[in-house]
């Protein structure tokens, strides 16, 4: 197993080394200059040739890739050119926000969608399987950002019942940071008040962004359900006198959600790309909403520390998911060995 | 396992918690990308600047009136070249370090030294060794030519702590990295640079000790909490659920009606200065033909756009100057929206072989739906006189970096010019004067020796009445060529609550100074 983890990994880095490139050439050919952004309003032409000397944006693109590539391997993502600060500070307290969020959205997904997957597939072509399928295809359809507005009026406006916006009610304050993740934070503090603000104030969010993942992961696992009814061994199991809860929760299921949980891997690149809007709309502090500002700034120093830090936790929860299914399915790292 | 799923079912089915009875103001504005005034300068910065740190003048009231505020005194040489400052005594920064003059020159050096934007007000004529300080209380700038702006952009110029930045210094960085993130300023509020995340959350103290005193405000406000929502609907919702005290001050029209009407909050009306301006590039064909551009100002239906759509809550303004400003030609009209006019026009224009028919590319800023709403109807009017207007949906970012060459700058892009300073350079001396191409507020390239010499002489003379005229004259003969499409000058629309009193608004900082507000209970 040890063997097939690091292959997995080793496989992950020309990967992100490419990433690497392709982000930096891609901000620096798209129209904009952070320069003229940077040098603010009424900057003068040679102001602005000043600051573009100062932070090397008047050198060839090679060389700029290199330096970039150079600092990249040696940990350094640089500065906000607009803020001044460290971005990997700035990200520091922005990407665990983002994880609560995804994390929840995905627990979400996969505790609703699994089940429900199940339910349809055991009820095939009758008015439960209808109704999954209905909620599928709803999922799949409805846009974020409509659907985030819909939640607000409802339970935020008119009902009064969850947050509006945020992380935290902002006289209730936040606990220590430890390890960014409110939820953990204020357990750690012993703040059971805070945690429960934090909980209440994912569940708007979570719902939105997880839609369409437990739409497409009901789907998978009803799909794999029915194939795996239709096999010799389910037969056999059956003729065997194998109780019903035994026979679908613990040999069909296992079979059937081996796809699931690749899925579940695909997943969390739509949901972390999904946040963008989310987190715009719920004002939620994240890696989304800093990405939406640098796009609008030009701060490719930021938008490229996003993009890098976004994949290498995309490539790691990959990684994850090929160990689970490994896990689920031991055959998967017998063949690749 | 047990006491997570116990606290799981605990927190889903109590009710959300209370909100306090007492809360600080909540400012839902956005707040700008760093604390240092010196290294940006937007709409968003005028925010730390007005309420952290103090300069030399400030804008005060509406129309905002420049009113001596770190010194009690100045003098200038009858060559316009020698300005001499006073300062207050007792001016204390939020450290307790008391303000010389050398934090005065330092911040000047610094400033010129960082060369961002609002450096540009004083580098052509201001350089570090022209900042002296005679004595501890006088600030001394020597002038490489006559400047008449230079007062009124004084306010741009935070003073900052000089011992306090000298000590903070990396790398000759004038203490940028730490500035950043930090306080060093004596305004009237202190930032907790330990609440600080960029662009997402700072907190506000009242600094007791500010040099003016409280005395003009029975109950200020002791703590405000900055937390920017920038989704413009969300923040509209917010404000209407108690949960923020202000938004930003581009209150959508469409969302007016609705707040004055919630029992909690109220809209802020004033008239601002910040012009909406359609420009058009004039060295690009078909815009270096004057019918060209005069068919595009006939074909702006500016009544249907200002009264519909904006519900009348906007003033029309008929050149680049705001109408409340002063160096306006008495008795200005405006162009009229008239499609028979504009077609004239482009006929003309055919006739002189201009390319009228090609495909016209509008820019607006995606982010900002009046830019849209206006590209819009523009689009649908102009296709009324024969004109294919394509609507390119952009950034601040993009266009601005664009014009930095003609060729790259856009046939037509719509924006707003704000009030940084109030003084007619800020407004028509940088939009047409041809020594500012190359800036997007040059970016019409309009090109005119008579307007260039007119508005040069304006800039190096002291004689209000000879400034005005020129500004006058210079007005007329840009107006009568048409070189962009002035719209409006806007109403400030902030959405606040009702809780919050004692707004003092001045268009310069869009009414963001926080020192004379107080909270009703």
């Amino acid at each position: 197993m040890a063997r097939y983890i690091l292959r997995r990994v080793l496989l992950a880095l020309p990967a992100l080394f490419g990433l690497v490139l392709l982000t930096f050439v891609l901000t620096r050919v798209i129209p904009g200059d952070p320069a003229a952004t940077l040098a603010g309003d009424s900057a003068t032409p040679a102001q602005i040739a000043d600051i573009r000397a100062r932070y090397g944006l008047d050198r060839p693109i090679w060389e700029q890739a290199l330096v970039h590539v150079k600092q990249v391997l040696t940990g350094d993502l640089g500065s906000s050119i607009f803020s001044g600060r460290p971005v990997i500070e700035e990200i520091g307290f922005r990407l665990p926000a983002t994880l609560e969020l995804t994390f929840f959205a995905l627990f979400l997904a996969t505790a609703i969608g699994i089940p429900l997957g199940v339910v349809a597939a055991l009820n095939h072509n009758g008015p439960v399987d209808q109704l999954v399928r209905l909620i599928s295809v709803g999922g799949l359809a409805i846009a974020s950002f409509w659907l985030a507005l819909m939640l607000q009026l409802v339970f935020a406006m008119e009902w009064d019942v969850l947050p509006l916006r945020g992380r935290v009610e902002v006289e209730l304050g936040t606990p220590p940071l430890r390890t960014g993740f409110l939820l953990i934070d204020s357990l750690l503090a012993g703040r059971l008040d805070q945690f429960r603000d934090a909980l209440w104030h994912l569940v708007l969010p979570a719902v939105t962004l997880c839609l369409p993942g437990l739409a497409s992961i009901a789907r998978f696992t009803r799909s794999g359900m029915l194939e795996m009814l239709q096999k010799d061994f389910v037969l056999y199991a059956r003729a065997a006198g194998y109780g019903r809860f035994r026979l679908y929760a613990i040999y069909v299921l296992r079979n059937a959600v081996t796809v699931t949980v690749t899925q579940i891997g695909l997943l969390f690149g739509a949901l972390i790309s999904g946040a963008v809007a989310v987190e715009a709309i719920y004002d939620w502090p994240g890696l989304g909403t800093y990405a939406v500002q640098a796009i609008l700034s030009a701060d490719y120093k930021a938008l490229l520390a996003v993009t890098l830090v976004v994949g290498v936790v995309y490539a790691a929860v990959n990684v994850l998911v090929d160990v689970v299914q490994a896990l689920v399915d031991p055959r998967v790292a017998e063949d690749i060995r | 396992m047990r006491l997570i799923a116990a606290l799981l079912a605990t927190a889903l089915l109590a009710v959300p918690p209370a909100m306090a009875q007492q809360r600080p103001l909540i400012w839902g504005d956005t707040l700008p990308a760093t604390l240092d005034p010196h290294a940006i300068f937007d709409v968003p910065s005028q925010f730390i600047l007005l309420n952290a740190y103090d300069g030399l003048y400030r804008y005060q009231g509406n129309p905002p009136q420049l009113t001596p505020w770190l010194v009690e005194r100045h003098t200038t040489s009858a060559d316009g070249l020698t300005w001499e400052f006073t300062l207050r005594e007792g001016v204390k920064f939020h450290d307790g370090t008391p303000m010389t003059s050398e934090d005065v020159a330092y911040s000047f050096r610094r400033l010129l030294a960082m060369n961002r934007a609002p450096a540009a007000a004083f580098s052509p004529v201001l350089k570090p060794e022209g900042i002296s300080t005679p004595d501890e209380r006088t600030v001394r700038f020597v002038l490489s030519a006559p400047y008449a702006p230079f007062l009124a952009a004084l306010p741009l110029v935070a003073v900052v702590n000089a011992k306090l930045l000298q000590a903070n210094t990396v790398n000759d960085d004038w203490g940028a990295a730490w500035l950043a993130a930090n306080d060093a300023g004596s305004g009237a509020y202190r930032m907790d640079p330990a609440t600080y995340r960029t662009r997402t959350s700072l907190d506000l103290e009242r600094f007791a000790e500010h040099f003016l005193g409280w005395a003009h405000n029975r109950r200020p406000i002791d703590q405000v909490r900055s937390r920017p929502i920038m989704e413009t609907s969300t923040r509209v919702l917010a404000l209407l659920r108690g949960e923020i005290d202000a938004g930003d001050s581009y209150l959508p029209t469409d969302q007016v009606e609705r707040v004055e009407r919630n029992a909690r909050t109220r809209v802020q009306k004033d008239e601002s200065m910040r012009v909406f301006i359609i420009r058009m590039n004039n060295r690009k064909p078909p815009f270096d033909n004057l019918d060209a551009r005069l068919c595009f100002a006939h074909a702006f239906n500016y009544e249907g756009f200002n009264t519909i759509i904006l519900k009348g809550l906007v003033v029309r303004n008929a050149g680049p100057n705001p109408n409340s400003l002063w160096g306006n030609p008495p008795n200005l009209a405006p162009y009229a929206f008239d499609l028979a006019k504009a077609k004239e026009h482009c006929d003309r224009a055919r006739a002189a072989g201009s390319p009228i028919g090609r495909e016209i590319e509008i820019h607006i800023q995606s982010e900002l739906e009046q830019t849209t709403q206006a590209a819009q109807m523009f689009q649908a009017d102009l296709r009324r006189v024969g004109i294919n207007l394509k609507i390119v949906p952009n950034t601040w970012a993009n266009i601005t970096a664009a014009t930095a060459r003609a060729e790259s700058t856009p046939d037509t892009w719509i924006h707003w010019v704000s009030s940084y300073f109030i003084d007619p350079e800020n407004w028509i001396g940088q939009m047409y004067d041809s020594r500012f191409h190359g800036t997007w507020k040059a970016s019409s390239w309009y090109r005119n020796e008579r307007v260039d010499a007119m508005l040069a002489q304006a800039r190096g003379s002291l004689d209000r009445a000879e400034r005005e005229r020129l500004y006058q004259e210079a007005t007329r003969i840009v107006v009568a060529e048409s070189p962009d499409i002035w719209v409006y000058n806007t109403l400030n629309l902030r959405g606040v609550s009702r809780r919050v009193q004692g707004w003092n608004f001045s268009p310069v900082g869009s009414g963001g100074e926080l020192r004379t507000l107080w909270l009703e209970n």
